[in-house]
């Protein structure tokens, strides 16, 4: 696959460091001279210093024809210009902007780049989240972060109450591995059925932390 | 732009902006003034419009100031991608009739829709040098 990072300082470096391998192309585009030796020192590949807004600049940097474009400027209309720039004269297949302000998600979105990230956007989305599921009491991670364990206290107003595991099923994102009422504790199987005031412990992964959190979401 | 009576916004009130908000204002248009630098517009000089201080790539601080109803704007910041984004935020998101930014780059016209009038310094310059040298 073919990768342009745009612009950026640790960002850039983390992302090169976990695509480069034989398997893809990395072009490195970057205005800043300290953060072109940086990421070149770091991470052993040329980096272009030069300005990814630029068509030229980015046509000597190689940049023609990527899978993947991704702008992390700090400067969001850098981001605009360079993902447009990409796009419409140098045939990228698909385009990534961040943004610093999370209201540029949904402009940036309206006016055709592929796919915009503002981390404070995505915190207000986990906000949101938790906000509708405060009965999620209790997370545990283990195995850096690799496996979450979750408590969901059961109550009348969510999803899932009264149904039975079978029901529920998230066999694909995650397992109800024990089920605490009254005190006592519950291994279930297909047929339990969950009652208000149960206590729940889920374990699952990072990736599928949000899809079991939805399950457990309050009824609309 | 001959018409008049029209609501107008220039962004940008360096010597460029300001000049244009000048003209747009004498035209007798109602004209809004916006820059984010508070001394810029403090020293705009006989000008009747109204200014506004603020980031004018928000887009809730644009409407404030009336986007929606423009019939012109000019997008004359010193920053070229400012001047791109909010030019195809106006042609795409508020369908304005009328938009000039301005391109000190003026290769990177080829990114720029066609509804969108340019206009670059540099460009205009040397065209301007070539005809005094002929002359």
């Amino acid at each position: 696959m073919k990768i342009v990072i745009a612009d950026g300082m640790h960002e850039a470096d983390y992302i090169i460091s976990k695509y480069n391998s034989k398997a893809n192309d990395l072009i490195v585009i970057n205005e800043q001279e300290d953060a072109c030796k940086y990421l070149s020192v770091s991470n052993g590949i040329p980096v272009m210093c030069a300005r990814c807004t630029r068509e030229s600049d980015l046509r000597e940097a190689g940049a023609e024809d990527a899978d993947l474009f991704i702008a992390l400027s700090k400067n969001d209309m850098t981001n605009y210009v360079a993902c447009k720039t990409a796009k419409q004269l140098l045939g990228a297949k698909r385009c990534i902007a961040t943004v610093v302000n999370p209201k540029n998600v949904e402009v940036f979105r309206k006016l055709g780049i592929d796919s915009v990230l503002s981390s404070t956007y995505l915190l207000g989305e986990q906000i949101r989240n938790a906000a509708s599921i405060e009965n999620l009491i209790n997370t545990l991670s283990l195995e850096d972060n690799k496996i979450i364990i979750l408590e969901v206290r059961i109550t009348p107003d969510l999803n899932v109450e009264g149904k039975t595991l079978k029901e529920i099923n998230i066999s694909d994102i995650g397992s109800i591995s024990t089920v605490t009422r009254n005190q006592k504790v519950i291994i279930p199987n297909g047929n339990t059925e969950l009652k208000a005031n149960d206590k729940v412990l889920i374990v699952t992964t990072e990736e599928s932390r949000e899809a079991v959190t939805k399950v457990f979401q309050r009824k609309k | 732009m001959s018409n008049s009576n029209v609501n107008t916004i220039v962004v940008g009130a360096g010597r460029l902006g300001s000049n244009i908000a000048k003209k747009l204002s004498n035209n007798k248009n109602d004209v809004v003034l916006i820059d984010k630098r508070k001394d810029k517009i403090g020293n705009v000089v006989d000008f009747s419009g109204f200014v506004a201080v603020g980031d004018a790539t928000d887009l809730g601080f644009l409407e404030e100031n009336g986007v929606k109803d423009a019939k012109l704007v000019a997008f004359m910041t010193d920053d070229d991608n400012t001047n791109i984004f909010l030019a195809d935020v106006c042609n795409e998101i508020y369908r304005t009739p009328e938009i000039y930014i301005r391109l000190k780059d003026s290769r990177k016209m080829k990114i720029v829709s066609s509804n969108v009038r340019c206009i670059c310094p540099f460009d205009l310059s040397l065209i301007d040098f070539d005809e005094q040298w002929k002359r």
